[in-house]
């Protein structure tokens, strides 16, 4: 058994076929429990993933090394998301005074909070590298956290509680600051959430959903750009 | 094949956004920067091909499948992570609570200072 479990490991086809049979039947059990707004459908295909690896003995190195190549994909998905940019450059015209104001204070408070609650509280430097990128959606966190010197686990599973925590925060503080306004709710949503924020505005409305979209990447592309930079400076991690 | 044709293009994009980084020694991913460039290209075009627009949507379906391996591999190193718990949870919730409250009351005062301007 240990033998064949080593024969298929040695081609990625294996972690491959595990990865997409688990998206899919998370995603189906997801919607047999009827779809709760709060839990993402990656979160229980995640959790059916890792179970079966430790059912049948895989080492997570090992399914690394496999599922490396669909990760591999994200470089042209990180690409693809250009032509939402392009297809939003609209809004952001008509928007451009508060969004140039709000955007870099929002994204850049995002990670500070994060880093410096963590600080406080005496985490390592790793630890702080991992959850600063917190509210960048994945494929650009990834290059992040690699070029500051984080864990990409740490990060994956801090950027999948962030995208859970914003969705029912962005819709508390929105009610006890009377915000109704759907273009907010979105930007809100998309710069603190990433993808499972922008997930959910698209629920709430296609305005919401293009300004949740247009605050997912103006965050991602604003972190990339200064977070590595304010990484270097001397002080910050202590 | 719009779709493969797409692909090569967002896979050229990607390349020269990795040339363009290792050049410059610049401290982002690849991937931003062929993002950027993949904007700047539609902006000058005016126009978004079928080819791109065949490959990049069903990419961007596709993002949450692609980051599965990487999530997963939180559950491996919990048992690294002890002691570190308090810290960790209190940084993503209590960091998440007030950004989303300064990201909404920031905009809802810009946007206010709009709409006086405009009066």
């Amino acid at each position: 058994m240990n033998e064949l479990l080593d024969h298929l490991l040695a081609t990625p086809l294996l972690a491959i076929a595990l990865t997409l049979a688990a998206y899919f039947a998370g995603d189906r059990l997801f919607r047999l429990v009827g779809a709760p707004g709060w839990c993402p459908p990656i979160l229980v295909a995640a959790l059916l993933l890792a179970g079966v690896l430790a059912l049948l003995g895989i080492d997570y190195a090992d399914y690394r090394e496999g599922a490396g190549w669909l990760m591999l994909l994200l470089g042209p998905a990180t690409v693809a998301l250009g032509l939402p940019l392009y297809q939003q450059m609209g809004h952001i015209r008509t928007m451009w005074r508060p969004l140039l104001l709000c955007l870099p204070i929002a994204a850049g408070m995002a990670a500070f909070y994060a880093v410096g609650i963590a600080w406080l509280l005496n985490a390592p430097p790793e630890t702080l590298a991992s959850l600063a990128p917190k509210s960048v959606t994945a494929p650009i966190a990834i290059g992040i956290t690699e070029q500051i010197g984080g864990s990409v686990s740490l990060m994956m599973g801090g950027l999948l509680l962030t995208g859970v925590v914003a969705i029912g925060f962005v819709d508390l503080v929105a009610r006890w600051l009377k915000i109704r306004d759907p273009r907010l709710l979105g930007l809100a949503l998309g710069i603190n959430g990433h993808a499972l924020g922008t997930v959910r505005a698209f629920e709430i409305g296609p305005a919401a959903g293009a300004f949740a979209s247009l605050g997912m990447s103006l965050t991602g592309i604003l972190t990339a750009l200064l977070l590595p930079l304010a990484w270097r400076l001397p002080g910050l991690v202590g | 094949m719009p779709l493969l044709r797409g692909f090569l293009w967002l896979l050229g994009f990607l390349l020269v956004g990795d040339a363009l980084v290792t050049l410059a020694g610049l401290p982002v991913s690849a991937g931003v920067v062929g993002m950027l460039l993949l904007t700047a290209w539609l902006m000058m075009r005016g126009t978004v091909s079928g080819d791109i627009a065949a490959a990049a949507q069903p990419l961007i379906g596709v993002l949450a499948m692609l980051i599965m391996p990487g999530v997963v591999g939180v559950f491996f190193i919990l048992d690294t992570l002890a002691g570190q718990w308090l810290a960790i949870l209190a940084a993503l919730v209590g960091g998440t609570l007030l950004s989303v409250f300064t990201t909404l009351w920031l905009m809802r005062w810009l946007m206010g200072n709009e709409r006086l301007d405009h009066e």
